[in-house]
């Protein structure tokens, strides 16, 4: 049943490519634009890319959050998707799309990011580039998966982006400290394992919970 | 919910429901009762409460008190069949206006059926009750790209794609010119003879449809 909703996703998103496309961009330029207000330095860029790059990155995903839910609790789908399959199995379908149409892109955008902000600078032979790409592998995931409860809870509420972002960015902050600081962490050559496996914990937690919290407050906004 | 208590009644039984919106009640302690191979028409004024209450019924919106029952058993209970055997038609269309109108009923068909068709046979289904609304040859259209009569058909063609045993219908009859009312009359009189449960709103006799049932909702 998931496999078929989770088609259905990628199909529409296809369809709808430029929605998707913009929070990607909105990462790329923001961090590509620090190099012109900074500093050209590798030193300085290097010392800022872990902060700079999470940051992008969790504000394309907040940005992306807008495109959760609304269109098919507008046109009334989602109402036909609760009645015909059970709440938790919608959430889930639905964050998984989400994290494959915007979070796995900014993973694999971060390592071109990575060289911009000269993250490898100074180190002949480590790559810090595989920690970050790690750590927004685990950090992503987790984002969607709290946006989701977020997006659900304000549904019926109009002009939900505001009250979303104050909502969820208090609980955004302790992946953004862990994403961030495993980064710094291995540019100071430094083990990062803690942090890592905090992050990993963070994303277990919220796989757990999240799509079952987000399905009850779908039920609850469609009410 | 009183479970203690045995239902007699098949089909759908609504047990001293109490149904409210935005702290108004439009429903008190109401029994109803929709049996097996009937239809009922539901009636009232805009804003008395027909869309919540066919709401309340296909299990969306909460009531206040009271308990639902499908086939003797409360409609939440985990062996029910309910939502199985629901089909509630909304206002909303429910439709994607990315996908094309096959992609759009064959999501809903395969979500319905868990994959326990063929999907050769399912388009052929699909195109067959396309024509039979007029609007054959254009399942790869987008659904956006339709007239509001056409995308209204689309949604109507799920009612014959989906196996089921009530329809809830909120003004099915709305926006269709004649030949189509025509066709959905004598689809749900052959729906309710083959002993289907049938519910539906319209703000305008449907002289084609004769009704078992009449249930009116007023303001107070």
């Amino acid at each position: 049943m998931i496999l078929t909703l989770l088609k259905r996703e990628l199909k529409v998103a296809r369809r709808n490519w430029i929605g998707l496309a913009i929070p990607l961009l909105f990462f790329i330029i923001v961090v590509s634009l620090f190099p012109f207000a900074v500093s050209p330095e590798a030193p300085v860029l290097q010392k800022l890319a872990p902060g700079v790059i999470w940051v992008a990155a969790l504000l394309a995903m907040l940005l992306s959050l807008e495109q959760f839910y609304r269109s098919d609790y507008q046109d009334g789908s989602l109402e036909q998707l609760l009645l015909m399959s059970s709440p938790t199995s919608v959430a889930l379908s639905k964050i998984l799309a989400h994290w494959l149409l915007t979070g796995l892109p900014l993973v694999v955008l971060s390592p071109l990011l990575g060289v911009l902000m000269q993250i490898n600078h100074g180190f002949a032979h480590a790559d810090h580039t595989w920690v970050l790409m790690l750590t927004l592998v685990l950090g992503t995931p987790t984002l969607c998966l709290l946006g989701a409860v977020g997006m659900s809870l304000t549904l019926a509420a109009s002009r939900n982006g505001l009250l979303v972002s104050i909502l969820i960015i208090p609980l955004y902050v302790p992946v953004l400290i862990f994403g961030a600081s495993t980064v710094t962490a291995s540019l100071e050559n430094m083990r990062y394992n803690g942090e890592l496996a905090i992050l990993g914990a963070f994303l277990l937690i919220a796989i757990v919970f999240a799509p079952f919290a987000s399905g009850r407050a779908l039920k609850i906004s469609v009410g | 919910m009183s479970q203690s208590k045995d239902i007699q009644f098949d089909g759908l039984y609504a047990h001293e429901l109490t149904v409210s919106r935005s702290e108004q009640i439009l429903l008190e302690d109401a029994d109803l009762h929709l049996a097996p191979s009937t239809i009922t028409y539901l009636y009232g004024e805009n804003g008395a409460g027909k869309t919540s209450l066919m709401r309340c019924l296909a299990g969306l919106l909460p009531s206040d008190q009271g308990s639902i029952y499908w086939n003797k058993q409360p409609i939440n209970h985990p062996d029910s069949s309910y939502f199985q055997d629901l089909i509630f038609l909304a206002h909303s269309l429910s439709m994607k206006n990315e996908l094309t109108i096959a992609e759009n009923l064959s999501f809903y068909a395969n979500l319905r059926l868990k994959g326990g068709i063929s999907q050769q046979s399912l388009s052929k289904q699909i195109s067959d009750v396309l024509l039979e609304l007029g609007i054959g040859g254009l399942e790869n259209r987008m659904f956006a790209e339709l007239s509001a009569g056409q995308q209204h058909k689309v949604a109507l063609a799920r009612l014959i794609l989906e196996p089921a045993k009530i329809w809830i219908l909120d003004e099915p009859f709305v926006n269709l010119d004649q030949k189509t009312r025509g066709w959905l009359a004598a689809k749900t009189l052959e729906f309710k003879n083959n002993g289907g449960v049938v519910l539906f709103t319209s703000h305008h006799h449907i002289d084609e449809l004769p009704v078992d049932q009449k249930v009116g909702v007023e303001h107070e």
